[in-house]
């Protein structure tokens, strides 16, 4: 017994002697190294404003009453039934991509990027007119490495450069 | 002194390193835990009532929130009981797929366990390697359904998206990845003597107990009691897959490591089986994917992305009840839902594997010390959001 | 300038202020802290503290931290013991750095000479913990007293043992006096003589230090910080490295009990103290990053575990390395 303890002992300091020395490691140096999603990564979302039959779908799917929508000033007339537009509120999406998923003219589309991150509870809410503008670029003091996940035998995760 | 004074109350969370988001209350004498009572509900989010105000669609991603771990288990079995009022069945490579992305989450699940029981017992390293460790498994689970944990990846009639290209091999890297890894977690962690000096004989449930009280998945059978939904009342692709009940006998924490580290390996076996067997064919049930416009059907073809059909804005469910159950990585999870014909249910039961064994932290900490609380406690795999949901 | 220099030359200056004394085990107290986190770090497949001076790893991290220490109001609640609750981290601070004036740092270099230099060490090093259980007491937190009391209970349970095998070394030598059993290992060392003393006084030193798998008065997902709870800013600074200090000292002590000291070095160096010193640092030194180590590798025992070790295994294996020592004394004619 006491026996079988010592080399148990053994063992445990002697495994944990090999990963000191072993230079295996699973950290992804963000911000320095920026993870590139693989396709179909559930992002944000980017919006086709020529394409959109305005069927709003996707506002009546979504879950969390983030895509929502909004009368379009541009194309609304005085008098007539006002246009209305989706328009995506990035303090309440959680990414579940069902509006994406249910929009009849793919109009809707999943970007990679998933940095939600502004200055100002206003700047997250996507009006129609800002919606199509895009996503916002994410800043970065330094241009950082963008990295793939590469799942590896050996080391299970390896985050390698893409050009 | 009669024991009243002897008595220390000390109240152990919600802002304790150690007591997630619920507050202990231990009554010490010395060393000896007198009793203890979960004080629960600190995170509570009203789920089911919130489910009332919700279509049926919306209250996927909502099932999924309370435990952020283990969603798959929740998602499925909320989706089985609609589909059961609905009256639709998943294709067959749907059914693979689901059972597929369950056995990786209850994986990276049970890493998940494991971790915290390693780092509330002192072990850093057995926290840091299972969270790095779940890493390649929420990494492909990504790549499967676009999202780390919250995946909404089932939806009535089927999965919402196929196999992406050669990820067959990415699974296979992974699963001989960890069965690599297993050696070395057995050398530094859980032949460690100083863990099994923490763990062994700590908290045990008797088989009788453990019967009596309810309690449910990998702790029910670390007591010896080979109850497991996907045998008892197999669904998915669980009927055709050759895999084994994982029971141990002791019943104490050590034994409710074992029990998840064991089944970490017969998933191994079982994501293995699912990849070999894998039939061809469509991943949407036929009714809806006559649904879909022809000019997105072909592109469902191509992209292997499924497009929702219009109805699923607004889906109906007909009129009736319906009880689905599936077992998570911690354990059983129940759906009972009530339609009433409307878009949202009329009433929504959740239950939850964390929820049913809240009941063994006074149980099992009786007499125990009190440095076994985080000992017992991680042994549980207890997720504080999931019981209160 | 020449004067100041000769003055701190001087070994009664030099060893409390420089080495061993309070500049050196500052200094180790900056590297050690960010060592440990850094070896758990490669064990753990992450990288640890690193942005801090990137190019070396992240070393200047303590600094940093310490500033942060500074810095922080220190926050006192309202219903501690004020007096106890600001004076003990101090008082354990320098309790703790207390016995490096009886250490030597080479056969001639050192504060003072006594014949019973090995028991000043052993007894001063016993006061520091007086004072981590009043800090449990003055903090009047039920964690804090909780910590405080293990704290205690841990005490009576290595205290014994590791004094009867630090002084089965006195016995092999045949002296208590640490310059007389260093220059005694200038052939063979003491751990080869006697590793039963040896490997006992290993453990319970990092059972008297806190390191896993003793971490117990400090238990963080038992008792939050144990008596350290309620402390904050350059207080809880003091406290932390406290117990990095006295591991420190006994590691000193270990060194030269064991590890032959200063030795070996060339008859001529023996009055410099410099190649001596670095030697003694060195040995000692990779006795505290072994401690270090193990805080990757083990979870931490219980509370009557630890207990148990310390009586019913330390405490026989001391009385064993006693006799070890008595035979072997026998054997070589006696000294
Ligand atoms: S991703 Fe989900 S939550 Fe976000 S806008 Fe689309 S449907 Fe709503
Ligand atoms: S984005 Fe798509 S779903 Fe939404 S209104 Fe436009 S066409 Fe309809």
């Amino acid at each position: 017994m006491a026996v079988e303890r010592t080399i148990r002992h053994i063992k445990a300091l002697a495994t944990g002697a090999k990963y000191m020395l072993g230079g295996h490691r699973l950290t992804l140096m963000y911000p320095d190294d920026i993870q590139e999603f693989p396709d179909g990564y559930r992002g944000m979302i980017e919006y086709d404003w020529d394409t959109c039959i305005k069927c709003g779908l996707c506002a009546m799917v979504c879950p969390a009453d983030a895509m929502k929508m909004y009368v379009s000033k541009e194309e609304s007339e005085e008098g007539k039934r006002p246009v209305r537009r989706p328009g995506i509120n990035y303090t309440r999406c959680i990414f579940c991509g069902f509006c994406v998923d249910i929009c009849p003219t793919n109009s809707l589309k999943f970007t990679k990027v998933h940095d939600v991150a502004f200055y100002t509870f206003e700047e997250q809410i996507y009006p129609p007119e800002r919606f199509r503008e895009g996503i916002p670029k994410p800043q970065y003091d330094k241009e950082p490495r963008r990295v793939r996940a590469v799942l590896d035998e050996k080391r299970g995760i390896r985050y390698e450069p893409v050009e | 002194m009669s024991l009243e004074e002897r008595e220390l109350e000390v109240l152990i969370g919600p802002q304790h390193p150690a007591s997630g988001h619920m507050r202990l209350v231990a009554k010490i004498d010395g060393d000896i835990v007198v009793e203890l009572r979960p004080n629960i509900g600190y995170v509570h989010r009203s789920v089911e009532k919130l489910a009332e105000v919700k279509k049926y669609l919306q209250i996927i991603p909502l099932v999924e929130r309370p435990s952020l771990a283990d969603t798959t288990a929740n998602n499925l079995a909320y989706v089985m009981a609609v589909e059961k009022l609905l009256g639709i069945e998943p294709p067959p490579r749907a059914q693979y797929l689901r059972t597929l992305l369950a056995e990786i989450n209850r994986i990276h699940s049970h890493f998940y366990g494991m971790g915290i029981h390693g780092v509330m017992i002192g072990s850093s390293t057995a926290y840091m390697w299972c969270f790095g460790d779940r890493e390649p498994l929420i990494e492909l689970a990504q790549e499967l359904t676009g999202a780390r944990l919250t995946y909404s990846y089932i939806v009535p009639g089927g999965v919402r998206r196929d196999l992406p290209q050669g990820f067959e091999d990415k699974v296979e890297k992974v699963m001989r990845y960890l069965e690599n890894r297993m050696p070395d977690y057995f050398d530094l962690y859980f032949n460690n003597p100083v863990t099994r000096a923490r763990l062994e004989g700590v908290g045990v449930l008797t088989k009788e107990d453990a019967i009596k009280l309810g309690v449910t998945g990998p702790n029910l059978r670390a007591s010896g009691v080979p109850y497991d939904v996907r045998k008892a009342e197999p669904y998915a692709a669980y009927p055709e897959l050759d895999f084994d009940v994982i029971t141990e006998e002791a019943g104490d924490a050590f034994a409710r490591v074992m029990v998840r580290v064991r089944e970490i390996q017969e998933s191994i076996k079982i994501i293995r089986q699912v990849l070999k067997k894998i039939p061809d064919g469509p991943i949407l049930n036929e009714k809806y994917m006559k649904m879909i416009p022809p000019n997105l059907r072909k592109q469902v073809e191509e992209t292997g992305h499924i497009k929702f059909p219009g109805v699923f804005a607004n889906l109906r469910v007909p009129a009736g009840e319906a009880v689905a159950r599936v077992e998570g990585g911690r354990g059983e999870v129940v759906f009972h839902i009530v339609s009433d014909g409307k878009m949202s249910p009329y009433r929504m039961r959740m239950v939850t594997p964390s929820f049913r064994n809240v009941i063994l932290f006074e149980h099992l900490t009786k007499g125990a010390r009190v440095a076994d609380i985080p000992a017992i406690y991680g042994s549980l795999d207890y997720f504080p959001p999931e019981a209160d949901r | 300038m020449q004067d100041l220099l000769s003055i701190i030359m001087e070994p009664y200056v030099f060893v409390p202020l420089i080495f061993p004394g309070i500049t050196v085990a500052f200094l180790l107290l900056l590297v050690i802290i960010w060592l440990e986190r850094k070896i758990a770090a490669k064990v753990q497949l992450r990288y640890g503290p690193l942005y801090v001076l990137k190019p070396l790893g992240g070393a200047i991290q303590m600094v940093a931290d310490l500033l942060r220490y500074l810095f922080q109001e220190p926050i006192i609640p309202k219903t501690v013991d004020k007096l106890a609750f600001i004076m003990t981290p101090a008082l354990l601070f320098g309790t703790a750095y207390l016995p490096t004036i009886a250490i030597p740092v080479s056969p001639t270099f050192y504060a003072f000479r006594s014949d019973l230099s090995l028991l000043i060490v052993l007894a001063l090093s016993t006061l520091a913990p007086i004072f981590t259980v009043v800090m449990g007491w003055a903090s009047n937190n039920k964690f804090s007293l909780i910590g405080g009391i293990r704290e205690g209970y841990i005490v009576v349970s290595y205290e014994i043992p590791m004094f009867l095998s630090a002084l089965s070394m006195a016995v092999l030598y045949g002296s208590l006096d640490l310059v007389e059993i260093a220059e005694a290992q200038k052939g063979i060392w003491g751990i080869f003589l006697n590793p039963v003393a040896a490997i006992t006084m290993l453990v319970l030193m990092y059972m008297s230090t806190s390191k896993f798998p003793f971490e117990i008065p400090e238990a963080e997902s038992e008792i939050v910080a144990g008596a350290y709870t309620e402390y904050s800013g350059i207080l809880y600074g003091l406290v932390m490295g406290a117990s990095y200090v006295k591991l420190y000292v006994l590691s000193l002590v270990f060194t030269i009990l064991f590890l032959g000291g200063w030795n070996p070095i060339p008859g001529f160096m023996a009055n410099d103290p410099l190649l001596p010193g670095v030697l003694l640092f060195i040995k000692a030194f990779i006795i505290i990053v072994i401690g270090a180590f193990l805080r990757a590798v083990y979870p931490r025992f219980r509370i009557d575990q630890a207990m148990d070790l310390g009586w019913k295994t330390m405490l026989p294996l001391s009385i064993i390395s006693i006799f070890i020592s008595l035979v072997e004394v026998m054997i070589m004619g006696g000294a």
